[in-house]
């Protein structure tokens, strides 16, 4: 690859410098419905699982939105709509002014530099054949080297990639004996490093981790986490991490999103909603983290859910978490959606979806049943 | 990692760090090191390889030329000559040298069983490429196709095909082939569709790769694995298709190309006063079918990832 | 037990079963120096767990803690007789009420399993019949242990699967494992395990593959099994946050060994080993400020050494010294409550013990 114009200059220029404070992301109504297929010759569709439906977001250039949520909530796929590796039902997805999700299949194609994503298990997000050299090669090969780091390491030519793999090798903390080998010779953490760098590699803007270190041994989890903070302070990186683990998200977010039935219930800077969750799911949720230390656990009251995710194919009317709201009121809760609202008065910054959000802050909705309150040992 | 640079002496010495050394195994070196310390593949590739070398050598090894019928006098309705200081295993029933017919039928089998599984595997692979590439109607279409060609019996098709362009080796490949291409055609779709779904794909296409480079050189090598043995487990199949479209008289018209399907069938009246006759092409064919099985066998346990480690 | 109620106390648990009353003071499991080996197929033999140590006491939890190849599942399942014979060495002893597991013919252990002692997997499609609807499984081992009729052994699988958190038992009796989603199928597991009201319960990461709010109803629900019927209870599992909630005694495994033993609050008050050390500041709390710096746990657990010369987390441990190249460190007692630790350079102690050394 040695051609003086690479491919992002032919598309018009799109990045011009903001105030860092402006929103990089911001997400209107987004939709992703899959059709659920049935028939012996032909198919015919009989219904849709709403993974993602209705999703408003704004995020922040710099910052870190963390998305939590219980398998099958639509993290994942809300975050591989934003991409648009799964195709957006309807909505729109405006990064730094351009719809995302109406973009043509090429233009799409060279915006996806500045959009770049983590996986989960990083030996299955990692080709099998392919070396860590020819990984990290290969978006350069595509993209060739961002703007910034073509002052750096000079215009595109193989030898100037070869420095820029060099250097992101040694940022990532990867010998370089590292790029003659392949994935499955290293070890998990190791992998997802791998993983890492070839998602920064083009100097992305945004980065959506997708459980970056759930797959990893404990031990190893923090190397990553850390990886991902230092990463971000160096390229100024705006992240979305989606992850099960609330105290991985707390630890890395901002902002929360918590996310239920493919739907925000609730949103809130980290600290807040540890301190105050609004919404009964992020009570629940919070009180059944465990924390590994056995004087916080034995204080603890555990607040316990009752059955399972409803199906988003068929959610529940109303509210969609009514069925296994531990506060639910009669028939309002049943019938009437709850919006994404501010809490103008009590809690300026934060949504929250519930209808008695006010009310079970001050006490005065209580959960009913006091056979799901566990009460602290001491 | 900071802290390695601190670590004692005496700890240094003792640890064996894993990505010291520069070289690095990919999944293929990594097959074949598996492979050479499975003996089934050792035997197999040896019996493979003699049976390549025989093919190729056949005018060195051979101590006579083939299909001459030269001592067709020798030879009696009742009685063919048996082993002699002139010929180490006797005579054919048409006066030829058996060992050296032995010797020039494997070239036949090598020929046929190669070059049909060449074009069943290139025919079968650019269809199931087409289907796991494209996917959708294309796919619907090819493998409906696909479908009608294997619910027709192999060995009918081959017969049929056979029947069609008459008796040449070229129709016998051709038969032999197209047999072989819906089975190619439907692992390599298989294959690639599982593929697809993997993590990386997905990856690739975040970064922004092409479709076709993702298809060409992510998707497609990586589902290969499969279609490679079940080339070298079908090279086994040809050899014996082969033979049995000899038996049925279907096979080379020439007489005077030695093939061991042939030679079987030809002495077959004589099973009772000769039985060498047809358990010595019998012995070829099981031979190298074996040969090959083995191999295919011990590829397909070297490939598969979980054999890893 | 300060509470008074919740979703899974029942009488199917506390109700008067047949078995013997249990004496909350003698040691129910007790196994003493298991090591196991493994001969791999080109020569090489693995030491996956080496010379560890435990006991459990009806109505307690003891916790195995460890990593991926820490060796801590395959503890369990050398006790509960689960590991292929072939190539596989186990020694030492595992004293089940004075019956050492490890020298039990299978068709004495498959009884003992089914009767007295129970395992959950971390993967429960593993140990659930496929072809057999959840329903008849559960009322199998009612019916097997209890002297009840079908129906009223149907009526109490229904019972225990709705105090397992299974919503609409009626329904899920009838079906297979395959149509219930992983949480549920856990939680039949669970209740299945639970029928046969075990004095011995050994659970593999039972949790990990479960949402959180589904987890804590699953832990609540092992909590009361054992406090009301003192079920002597063994926890393996690699999270930290679900030992300190729930096990009363821990054992912290590296690399096949025990490095470090203590009661759960002394343990998380005092880690003394620096791998426990480590990993309780490499891991991110909940309760912890937004940004509050981790300090991971240098390389992977892949870096290890030979325990015959050197301590195993050595190569990744800040406070390694020459001295710690030293073979088969010992367990020391340090500190309370029996505390004891494998380690040259222990957290909070101002002298190394010498005679922590051999």
């Amino acid at each position: 690859m040695s051609h003086p114009v690479s491919p992002q200059d032919a598309s018009p220029p799109t990045s011009q410098p903001e105030p860092s404070s402006g929103s990089l992301l911001s997400v209107r109504g987004l939709k992703v419905h899959f059709p659920i297929k049935r028939g012996l010759v032909f198919d015919r569709t009989v219904g849709h699982v709403r993974a993602v439906d209705g999703v408003d977001l704004e995020i922040a250039r710099g910052q870190t939105y963390g998305l939590v949520g219980e398998s099958g909530c639509g993290k994942s796929t809300l975050g591989r709509g934003l991409l648009r590796l799964e195709e957006p039902t309807s909505g729109s997805v405006i990064f730094d002014g351009q719809d995302v999700a109406a973009l043509a299949p090429e233009p799409l194609r060279l915006m996806r530099r500045r959009m770049q994503m983590v996986f989960q298990d990083p030996l299955a997000s990692l080709d099998p054949r392919q070396s860590v050299q020819s990984s990290l090669l290969e978006p350069l090969q595509v993209h060739g080297l961002a703007d910034a780091d073509r002052k750096e390491f000079g215009a595109d030519s193989s030898a100037s990639h070869l420095a820029k793999v060099f250097s992101m090798l040694e940022v990532v903390g990867l010998p370089r004996a590292a790029l003659a080998k392949y994935p499955h010779e290293f070890s998990g953490g190791q992998r997802q490093r791998i993983g890492i760098a070839r998602a920064m590699i083009l100097n992305p803007d945004l980065v959506i981790a997708d459980e970056p270190v759930s797959a990893l041994d404990v031990s190893v989890q923090a190397q990553v986490i850390n990886l991902l903070e230092h990463l971000q302070e160096l390229l100024g990186l705006t992240y979305i991490v989606i992850a099960h683990d609330l105290a991985v998200v707390r630890h890395i977010s901002d902002t929360i999103g918590v996310m239920y039935l493919g739907q925000l219930v609730e949103e809130a800077p980290g600290d807040d909603l540890y301190a105050r969750p609004l919404h009964p799911y992020t009570i629940a949720l919070m009180s059944a983290i465990p924390i590994p230390d056995p004087e916080v656990e034995d204080r603890r009251e555990r607040i316990l859910l009752r059955g399972d995710l409803p199906s988003p194919a068929n959610p529940p009317s109303g509210c969609r978490f009514h069925t296994r709201c531990p506060f639910r009121q009669p028939t309002r809760c049943d019938d009437e959606v709850p919006e994404l609202r501010e809490l103008t008065e009590l809690a300026p910054g934060r949504r929250v979806a519930c209808h008695y959000a006010e009310d079970i802050l001050a006490g005065r909705v209580r959960v009913r049943d006091p056979d799901l309150v566990v009460e602290p040992v001491a | 990692m900071t802290a390695e640079a601190v670590r004692p002496q005496a700890l240094s010495e003792l640890m064996t760090d894993t990505l010291s050394d520069e070289h690095g195994t990919s999944l293929w070196q990594g097959a074949m090191q598996r492979l050479r310390r499975n003996p089934g593949a050792i035997i197999g590739l040896v019996i493979v390889a003699a049976f390549v070398l025989l093919a190729v050598l056949a005018p060195v090894l051979a101590p006579y030329e083939p299909a001459t019928s030269e001592w067709i006098s020798e030879v009696t309705p009742s009685d063919v000559p048996g082993r002699s200081p002139e010929h180490a295993l006797g005579l054919d029933p048409f006066g030829s040298d058996l060992l050296t017919q032995l010797i020039y039928g494997a070239r036949q089998s090598l020929i046929i069983g190669v070059v049909s599984t060449a074009f069943g595997l290139l025919g079968g692979a650019l269809l199931g490429l087409l289907a796991g590439a494209f996917g959708g109607w294309v796919d619907t279409l090819v493998m409906r196709i696909v479908d009608i060609l294997l619910s027709i019996p192999a060995l009918l098709l081959a017969v049929s095909v056979a029947a069609v362009m008459g008796q040449n080796p070229l129709a016998i490949m051709i038969a032999i082939a197209a047999a072989q291409v819906p089975i190619f055609a439907r692992l390599l779709r298989g294959s690639m569709l599982g593929q697809r779904r993997r993590d990386y794909v997905l990856a690739s296409s975040s970064l922004g790769l092409r479709r076709r480079t993702i298809v060409m050189s992510h998707v497609l090598p990586n589902s290969l694995g499969p279609v490679i043995v079940q080339a070298t487990l079908t090279l086994a199949t040809a050899i014996i298709e082969v033979a049995a479209l000899s038996y049925l008289g279907l096979g080379a018209a020439d007489p005077a190309v030695a093939e061991w399907g042939r030679m079987l069938v030809k002495a077959q009246d004589r099973l009772q006063s000769d039985p060498h006759l047809t358990v010595l092409p019998g012995i070829c064919i099981a031979v190298t079918a074996l040969g090959f099985t083995l191999f295919g066998e011990a590829l397909r346990e070297a490939l598969d990832p979980k054999s890893r480690r | 037990m300060s509470h008074s109620g919740s979703p899974v106390r029942d009488q199917t648990l506390t109700k008067a079963s047949t078995r013997q009353p249990v004496n909350r003071n003698e040691v129910l499991l007790e196994v003493k120096d298991l090591s196991v080996i493994f001969q791999q197929r080109h020569g090489r033999a693995t030491r996956a767990v080496d010379k560890v140590s435990f006991s459990v006491k009806p109505g307690e939890v003891v916790g195995i803690v460890g990593e991926s190849g820490s060796g801590k599942s395959v503890t369990s399942m050398a006790v509960m007789g689960l590991l292929p014979s072939r190539a596989t060495q186990i020694a030492g002893e595992a004293n089940y009420r004075g019956r050492n597991l490890l020298t039990l013919g299978a068709k004495e252990m498959s009884d003992l399993r089914g009767r007295e002692i129970a395992m959950v997997f971390q993967d429960p499609m593993s140990s659930l019949n496929p072809v057999i609807p959840i329903g008849l499984q559960v009322t199998e081992v009612l019916t097997r242990h209890n002297d009840i009729s079908r129906a009223d052994a149907r009526g109490e699988a229904e019972d225990l699967l709705r105090r397992c958190g299974i919503p609409d038992p009626g329904r899920r009796l009838r079906e297979y494992p395959h149509q219930l989603s992983g949480g549920m199928r856990q939680r039949a597991l669970i209740a299945i395990a639970l029928a046969c009201k075990p004095a011995l319960l050994i659970c593999d990461e039972p949790t990990t593959a479960l949402d959180v709010t589904i987890q804590a109803q699953v832990l609540e629900l092992l909590k009361e099994l054992v406090n009301d019927l003192g079920t002597a209870m063994v926890m393996i599992t690699h999270d930290l946050g679900v030992v300190a909630g729930l096990c009363d005694f821990v054992n912290v495994m590296y690399a096949g060994r025990i490095v470090e033993s203590a009661p759960r609050r002394e343990l998380f008050a005092h880690p003394r080993h620096r791998y426990t050390e480590g990993l309780l500041q490499s891991i991110p709390r909940l309760d912890a400020p937004r940004g509050e710096p981790l300090t991971p746990i240098p390389g992977t657990p892949r870096d290890v050494i030979a325990w015959s010369k050197a301590c195993a987390f050595a190569p990744r441990c800040r406070h390694a010294a020459d001295d710690c190249v030293v073979g088969d460190l010992n367990l020391m007692p340090m500190g309370r409550g029996g505390h004891q630790v494998r380690c040259v350079h222990p957290a909070d102690a101002p002298d190394p013990p010498q005679e922590i050394r051999r």
